[in-house]
């Protein structure tokens, strides 16, 4: 197998929420004590993503889908962990050392009508990234540069001058697009792309990002709540619960036969226009805060196949297939 | 989406800004107030009968004659003349001119220092906005006014009277601008720690943007509006403060009065029945710092965020 | 007679350089316990339309012509304290954010006694008891405890029980929902959808989905409506339509869902979005971005003609009826 051209290794982010010493200190039961607590919200995710792949990593709110791609995207820095992109490490680069990888990697972010700054036009906006990462391009050369960007989302180049706020929002959508292609990247982070956008708006956007995974030949990671869209988009599919992954499936195997309980639940839940009534797995309780996380398996709480075990012990990701892994106790003994 | 390209102009028109200015009739009538106003000042040497900074046009006899219509006018001092003999009309005109210029100014001294502080404070965060924000506390905690009549003492002792009228429109302005900052400097600080959470600045982040062209050119055009809204409410208090430092004798010479410092000349003939050295210049002041907080009102209103919809 | 009928409701919003119109000639029907959909995209005008059911527009909105009937009476005409009377009490309404309808700072259980001593002169423990029951009837884990907790000591999901619950306090005749669960989770979704439908069902409530998910809709309701800027083009059996679709904007819809499609290959996509009310082009409101757009189409606005059990405001269906009827004729 090729090397990939994104690795996550271990990646473990905590948020503190603890605030300054002097508003951890309480005073309780006589004496003065010290209280730390923090977020858990990646608790050791190792995620491979290769060339030319889609990978889409779906899971529900506060399962740290998005702090995966925040950090990926170093936005974020990791509590624990190595990211690599292309075999080097970049997760502790700075300034300089760092510039090249904010060309080769791109984001797309969710809500559309805030990743537009809504005091530069939409020329400025994109010809800004290509003037800052190609300094030596002349005028003429940058504006063909937006031009094509443009043409290739389906912007007419004509509206340059306009600001974000008079777009639609999957006309906005088109323009985040087009500002992330164009620096020309290989690799995009794409964080709920869709979520914000109408259902005929959503198909269009889709659409233009297969189209430009194709053309451009890029590498998608894809975070998304909404299993819907990872059936057409992904190639490979990490559901994650709790900041760890349950299960890492390509795209086929997942949707024809789900082996980790919680995804076989979200799968149900999907509401399809088949069904005359909601039909889907009922699982107990909620999902619990990532604050206090539970012992052993994160999901033995809401899990109808859990026993002692995994009540103790962290469940590893093992591969049932070759193409499959699941972090279960149940389905590596053979009881699902 | 019809035309291709839309000019500024027609943009502006078509704004909700020029819109609601049209609707209140206020805004407008403040609006032209001000304008005149200013305008008659930045025009004074072209307008004013007489120069009232030339002691050689000054004649004592002139002094203290009503405005006309009074007994005893004078036809060519229309609003009478000073305790010493000066055009009242012309001192007035001069008077507005140096009270705008360090309103003006002040302000311009203070949203400099206050953009740059709040947008530091609330970009970077951690450390560098505690020291911040405790200097704009500490800051806070004098009185405008208190800063002002030490530090006027203090170079009133050190340069003497003659210099310290040449520098003293630049020592208010100094002084205003710099004790008013971090109000403008919170303002900043707490747009900035809103606008930095939206996406735009996470694009800009990812696309590798180093910090000064994120802060200065993507965030701080964002945080304009608020500032807009303030600073003009400022001009107005600077004007005020700026009065109330001559009133007590530690703002302009009377040799180069401002409003306030006419006024505070006028005072003491007040009870001798020259009511009308410290009354009228004072009327322009009311309607000066009226129109100016009236203009903030209806800008405050406008560019409420909730109300205002692209 | 049904139990609420909206007839010919135009709903307009007094904006600067004059009205928009956000409802255009809206009429539909609820029965006794029936569940209806309305479906459409954001800026078609179906919360508008929830919210002008209980004539509760805010200004600038106004009701501009129509009668929105409620066992016969118009509630377009009431005077605000008679319709005060029926809000909450006859018809309930649950919004998408739970947060919007609980007070921050009250227990729930003082918000719902509150709820129904507004409405009925009955003691505060009698009220205590019904507020009990209802959280009971939605599957509240302990409910005793919630009652003296606050909104923001549930979860997201925890919030949109009690909403429900807050909404079944006073036995009402219909309940509005307004995309009840677009801010929750998949999972969690799907509880409160199975939970509404239930309780619909058990206690004879007549149920007005608001939704941009035709999955769900397809699950929970018997009839629905399309509407797209701020009309209804399509209404019908909810089965009927989802199977069959005539107008091309529903039809289109559907294709587009990513279920319907070959895992991989491209969507089905409609070109363009929906028209703001600003400028809404003229004849059918769909034509700019549907393929079978006619002259006839840019200039007239389609009326509604009978496909089976479905009633579409579209030219293009209208024509294939009528040759069907006249393929139909020449038959012998």
């Amino acid at each position: 197998m090729t090397s990939p051209l994104v690795e996550i290794r271990d990646l473990e982010k905590q948020f503190d929420l603890s605030g300054s010493l002097l508003e951890q200190i309480t005073f309780k039961d006589g004496r003065f004590q010290r209280k730390q607590e923090a977020v858990h919200a990646i608790n050791g995710v190792n995620l491979q993503v290769h060339k030319g792949e889609a990978l889409c990593v779906v899971g529900e709110s506060g399962c740290g889908k998005s702090t995966v791609a925040r950090t990926v995207m170093g936005l974020l820095s990791p509590t624990a962990g190595e990211i690599h992109y292309d075999g080097k490490r970049i997760d502790n680069l700075k300034g300089r050392d760092a510039l090249p990888y904010r060309r080769k990697m791109q984001m797309i972010f969710q809500n559309p009508y805030a990743s537009l700054n809504p005091r530069m036009t939409i020329q400025q906006t994109l010809e800004e990234p290509v003037r800052f990462h190609q300094p030596d391009l002349s005028q003429s050369e940058v504006r063909a540069k937006v031009q094509e960007v443009m043409q290739s989302v389906g912007i007419d180049p004509d509206w340059g001058a306009r600001f974000g706020h008079e777009f639609s929002g999957g006309q906005r959508q088109r323009i985040a697009i087009a500002r992330a292609l164009a620096v020309d990247p290989e690799f995009i982070v794409a964080d709920e792309p869709i979520s914000a956008l109408d259902v005929s708006i959503q198909a269009q956007v889709l659409n233009l990002m297969m189209e430009a995974q194709e053309t451009r030949n890029l590498t998608y990671l894809f975070i998304t709540h909404d299993l819907a869209v990872v059936e057409h988009f992904g190639t490979r599919v990490a559901v994650m619960y709790l900041g760890r992954v349950c299960e890492l499936a390509d795209t086929k195997t997942l949707f024809a036969n789900p082996r980790h309980p919680y995804t076989q639940a979200l799968l149900s839940a999907i509401p399809k226009l088949e069904d005359e009534r909601p039909n889907y797995i009922r699982l107990q309780g909620e999902v619990p805060t990532p604050v206090n996380l539970p012992s052993g398996c994160v999901f033995h709480g809401r899990c109808p196949h859990a026993n002692e075990r995994c009540r103790t012990e962290v469940p590893r990701l093992i591969a049932t297939d070759a193409n499959v892994q699941v972090a279960c106790h149940a389905v590596e003994e053979g009881r699902l | 989406m019809t035309t291709a390209t839309v000019s500024r102009w027609d943009r502006f028109r078509e704004s909700f800004f020029w819109y609601s200015f049209k609707r209140d009739k206020v805004a407008i009538a403040s609006f032209i107030v001000l304008l005149l106003m200013v305008l008659a000042a930045v025009f004074a040497p072209m307008l004013a009968p007489a120069d009232p900074y030339d002691l050689a046009q000054i004649d004592i006899m002139n002094s203290e004659l009503p405005p006309a219509g009074l007994d005893g006018a004078d036809p060519a001092f229309p609003l009478g003349t000073d305790a010493q003999g000066r055009d009242l009309l012309s001192t007035i005109l001069y008077g507005t001119r140096v009270s705008l210029m360090i309103g003006f100014g002040a302000v311009l001294l203070q949203s400099i220092l206050g953009v740059l502080f709040g947008l530091l404070a609330g970009y970077l965060g951690g450390k560098v906005d505690a020291v911040l924000m405790r200097i704009a506390d500490v800051q806070l905690s004098f009185s405008t006014l208190m800063v002002a009549i030490i530090v006027g003492a203090v170079f009133k002792a050190s340069f003497g009277n003659l210099m310290f009228g040449e520098i003293a429109i630049y020592m208010l302005i100094f002084i205003i601008g710099v004790a008013e900052w971090p109000q403008i400097a919170r303002t900043v600080r707490a747009s900035v720690l809103a606008e930095k959470k939206k996406e735009y600045v996470d694009a800009a982040k990812v696309m590798g943007f180093g910090t000064p062209r994120i802060m200065f050119r993507h965030i701080l055009p964002n945080t304009l509006s608020p500032i807009f809204v303030i600073g003009t409410v400022q001009i107005a208090n600077a004007i005020i403060s700026e009065a109330a430092l001559s009133f007590l004798g530690l703002g302009m010479p009377e040799t180069q009065p401002s409003l306030g410092s006419l006024i505070k000349s006028g005072f003491d003939y007040i009870q001798s029945g020259s009511w009308w050295i410290t009354l009228i210049p004072g009327l322009v002041l009311v309607v000066l710092v009226l129109v100016i907080n009236l203009l903030g009102d209806w800008l405050r209103d406008v560019m409420n965020p909730r109300l205002y919809k692209g | 007679m049904a139990l609420l009928e909206v007839k010919n409701l135009d709903v307009r919003f007094a904006v600067r350089g004059g009205d928009l119109t956000a409802l255009r000639g809206i009429s539909f029907s609820l029965d006794k316990g029936e569940r209806l959909g309305l479906v459409g995209e954001s800026g078609a005008g179906k919360s508008v339309a929830a919210f002008s059911v209980l004539n509760l527009i805010a200004k600038p909105g106004y009701i501009a012509g129509g009668q929105i009937l409620f066992e016969g009476k118009d509630l377009a005409a009431m005077s605000e304290r008679e319709l005060r009377k029926i809000r909450g009490n006859r018809i309930a309404m649950i919004f998408q954010d739970p947060m919007m309808t609980l007070n921050p700072v009250l227990t729930i259980g003082t918000q719902m006694v509150e709820a129904i001593l507004a409405h009925r002169k009955i003691s505060k423990k009698e009220a205590r008891a019904i507020a009990l029951d209802r959280l009971q009837k939605v599957q509240i884990p302990s409910p005793e405890k919630r009652l003296d907790q606050y909104p923001h000591e549930l979860s997201g999901g925890m919030r949109q029980r009690v909403i429900i619950a807050i909404a079944l306090l006073l036995d009402p005749e219909v309940i509005i929902a307004d995309e009840p669960t677009t801010a929750l989770d998949v999972t969690i979704q799907a509880e409160i959808m199975d939970l509404l439908l239930h309780l619909c069902e058990q206690e004879n409530v007549a149920l007005m989905l608001i939704t941009h998910d035709l999955g769900v809709v397809s699950q929970v309701t018997q009839r629905m409506l399309v509407m797209y800027s701020g009309r209804i083009i399509e209404q019908g059996p909810t089965r009927d339509i989802i199977d069959n679709a005539q107008h091309p904007y529903t039809g289109g819809l559907i294709s587009a869902l990513p279920q319907m499609g070959e895992p991989g290959a491209r969507l089905f996509q409609i070109p363009g979005s929906m028209p703001s009310l600003k400028n809404v082009p003229t004849g059918c409101p769909f034509h700019p971005r549907c393929e079978y757009a006619t002259d006839e189409c840019r200039q007239a606005m389609p009326d509604y003609v009978q496909a089976g059990r479905v009633d579409v405001a579209c030219f293009e269906v209208s024509k294939r009826i009528e040759q069907e009827k006249h393929m139909q004729e020449e038959r012998p």
